[in-house]
């Protein structure tokens, strides 16, 4: 049956002009012939039905249905988040380009500035990987490599996933963190317990937690974020949720200088993150995890 | 009502709850037993200003970081919970399975299992930098969290061993009811030490953990290392005077100790051998795992097999096993074993991150070892005055009905 859906999307994304047409061509090629081979459908009753469905498009037929449809709240105790507006209609994803990617790491410093990391407490939201040629292989990464990057080497950002199945959610003994009904995992700094399994069930390494007493300079201090309530707490990238809800970008996706990092809406299919899921080949860290993580690469 | 909670039941003994403390018998003590509470006294308070420095200034005064959430603590709380495994287990095979050799530690073993577990909850506490907010664990429990399980196991447990203490001491119920407390200790005992396993194996994000043999060998890591301190203690506790065991008492323990020995290496040589075999080794597995052979862990892995496996060579050896020298030497070691063992594991899963880098071995620091000692010290004192107070020698009367008792309660449950 979902052959039958995919060529409707490729005409869906036709008139934008990202699709290749030669894809559409062969999807459809495709469907017809698993439908030929499944000899329920007579051949050419199938041409018109594809066209049918493509004239009304909805949500149940989306191509990415079933990753939205996974990415629901979990442990979400309804209490509103304290720096940021209500959770919306929206289910936020992000697409990160490792091929644009050149290590420069300007989102991981405009992440602490916009996050108020403490600038002691030696850890970042983002930790971006430098991978070896012909490997996606976590051991032989280094993350403390020379500023500037290297050429022979490509570079792999990894910060807080937003798992549409988040094991550190799973793994707070309190519900002092959950995920809320746009995707984003938050946590409550008034309730945490400083337990730090959550750290421990991260496949990601994305919780951190605030052995000393972050400092953040006055005249640097975003306010639109915490300080002080994150003493003794784990912390985490929140998809700048200060930012997001109020309809900006995040702060990683407006610092890279090659454009590497796409922020968006899946619920919304002409957003950009949701042409590249559809239309490029994309991969995920660790999906043998099974965690769903909603930041997919690509390149 | 005071008056009658407490009331004077001869020259120093004082009945409080049904229970006599022979607090007269302090009086007699000498000066060495006082010295050492004294001793203790000042460990405890160390141990307190070293706590009160670290809510005071937060994590950083711990070694642990981001590469190694939990330390010295959790190392401590799988040690302590598996030391009172081997305690209810020996007392609950004398009513459950009519092992009469252990009657006369009875109550040592069940006072010593509830302390230890006492030990392992106030670790946690003493870790947290907000202990107050441990109320949530109450008021909004998540049920998927393996915390929640072993929190909740370790305090009902704690529980049970001391009104299993006060029912054996009293009497209170007779033999039946202490044959129901050790039908509902047991099954408890290995529920907590299957929940603390699942603590390290119900996570996907640590490759060495998420095993499923994780669980038995945390039960007869625990078990053996029980038996052995249980072994040592009654060892002390019988040339100090306080108790008089016969010899066969403890060539049944260390029979039992080397049988679960063994069990407990097996186990560890099967899960190294999945690791590393060249048709089920993973990448990451194995380089994980290399560090603990070769690598920076050596030192504290290495002497985990050593030390088990000469152990169980001593126990084993048919002329000498029966010397008290070769079975405290024997227990001594795995019960070293076993703390090195748990040391280990808790690397395991954290030397190497989630992202593959690899951190330099943890150290306790300065803070974190002396609140670690305080708290031993508070174990260690609840046992000295207990010797001394409590009446935790099985007397001799009682032994003789219960003898002829015994087999009743196993026709029962047949």
């Amino acid at each position: 049956m979902t052959e039958q859906k995919r060529p409707e999307t490729a005409e869906k994304t036709a008139p934008e002009g990202l699709t290749l047409s030669r894809r559409s061509f062969l999807e459809g090629l495709g469907a017809t012939a698993g439908i030929l081979a499944a000899g329920t459908v007579p051949a050419l009753l199938s041409a018109g039905a594809g066209a049918a469905t493509a004239a009304e498009p909805s949500l149940s037929e989306d191509p990415l249905a079933s990753i939205i449809e996974e990415n629901n709240a979990v442990n979400y105790p309804g209490k509103p988040v304290k720096y940021a507006k209500a959770a919306g209609k929206q289910k936020w994803a992000m697409v990160i380009d490792v091929k644009a990617c050149i290590g420069c790491r300007r989102c991981v410093y405009a992440c602490v500035e916009e996050n108020n990391i403490g600038r002691n407490s030696g850890f970042t939201y983002i930790q971006v990987l430098e991978m070896e040629p012909g490997r996606i292989d976590l051991e032989h990464s280094e993350l403390h490599y020379a500023e500037g990057g290297n050429p022979n080497k490509w570079y792999l950002p990894v910060q807080c996933m937003q798992c549409a199945k988040p094991t550190c959610v799973y793994g707070c003994p309190v519900i002092a963190t959950w995920k809320e009904p746009d995707g984003i995992v938050v946590i409550d700094y008034d309730k945490c317990i400083a337990c730090r399994n959550c750290m421990v069930t991260c496949p990601y390494d994305a919780r951190h937690f605030n052995w000393v007493e972050p400092e953040v300079p006055k005249e640097e201090r975003n306010p639109d974020v915490p300080v002080e309530e994150k003493a003794g707490v784990v912390e985490k990238c929140t998809f700048c949720i200060q930012r997001t809800r109020n309809g900006q970008t995040t702060a990683c996706v407006e610092a890279c200088p090659v454009g590497a990092r796409k922020f968006g809406d899946l619920n919304d299919p002409e957003s950009e993150v949701s042409i590249i899921l559809k239309t490029r080949r994309v991969w995920r860290l660790k999906e043998e995890t099974g965690n769903e993580p909603m930041i997919w690469y690509v390149g | 009502m005071a008056k009658k909670l407490i009331t004077a039941n001869g020259p120093g003994i004082y009945r409080f709850i049904g229970v006599d403390f022979n607090v007269g018998s302090l009086k007699n003590a000498g000066r060495r037993y006082w010295a050492f509470v004294a001793l203790l006294g000042i460990i405890i308070t160390v141990g307190i200003v070293a706590w009160g420095t670290a809510l005071a200034q937060g994590g950083s005064v711990m070694a642990m970081r981001d590469n190694y959430p939990w330390g010295l603590w959790f190392t401590n709380y799988m040690y302590y919970v598996g030391l009172s495994a081997g305690g209810l287990i020996v007392y609950a095979s004398v009513h459950l399975f009519g092992a009469e050799q252990f009657k006369p530690l009875s109550r040592l073993a069940v006072l010593q299992a509830g302390v230890l577990v006492m030990l392992a909850l106030l670790g946690i506490i003493t870790d947290m930098e907000r202990p107050w907010r441990a109320i949530y664990m109450l008021l909004t429990p998540n049920g998927s969290s393996p915390f929640v399980y072993t929190g909740s196991a370790a305090n009902i447990y704690m529980a049970i061993c001391f009104v299993d203490l006060w029912v054996l001491i009293t009497g209170y119920g007779g033999k039946k009811l202490a044959h129901r407390m050790t039908l509902i200790a047991l099954p408890f005992a290995i529920y907590l030490h299957t929940t603390t396993a699942f603590v390290l194996s119900l996570n996907k994000s640590r490759e060495l953990w998420n095993s499923a043999v994780m669980v038995p060998i945390f039960l007869t890591s625990a078990t053996a290392s029980g038996i052995a301190l249980l072994l040592i203690c009654a060892y002390i506790m019988q040339s100090l005077g306080v108790f008089k065991f016969a010899a066969s008492m403890f060539r049944s323990l260390s029979t039992l100790l080397a049988t679960v020995i063994i069990i407990d290496l097996f186990l560890l040589l099967v899960e190294i051998m999945t690791v590393f075999w060249p048709t089920s080794a993973k990448p990451g597995h194995a380089a994980r795992l290399a560090h603990f052979f070769t690598g920076e862990y050596a030192w504290a892995f290495i002497p985990v097999l050593i030390l088990g496996i000469s152990a169980f060579a001593l126990l084993a050896g048919r002329k000498t096993r029966h010397l008290p020298a070769i079975q405290l030497t024997a227990s001594a070691m795995y019960v070293v074993a076993i703390f090195l063992k748990r040391y280990s594991l808790m690397s395991m899963g954290f030397s190497t991150n989630p992202l593959g880098q690899y951190s330099s071995p943890y150290f306790p620091s300065l803070v974190e070892a002396l609140i670690a000692l305080g708290l031993l010290a508070v174990g260690l004192l609840i046992m000295t005055l207990s010797a001394k107070v409590l009446p935790l020698q099985v007397p001799e009367d009682d032994e003789e009905p219960s003898a002829s008792a015994a087999a009743a309660p196993v026709a029962e449950a047949g």
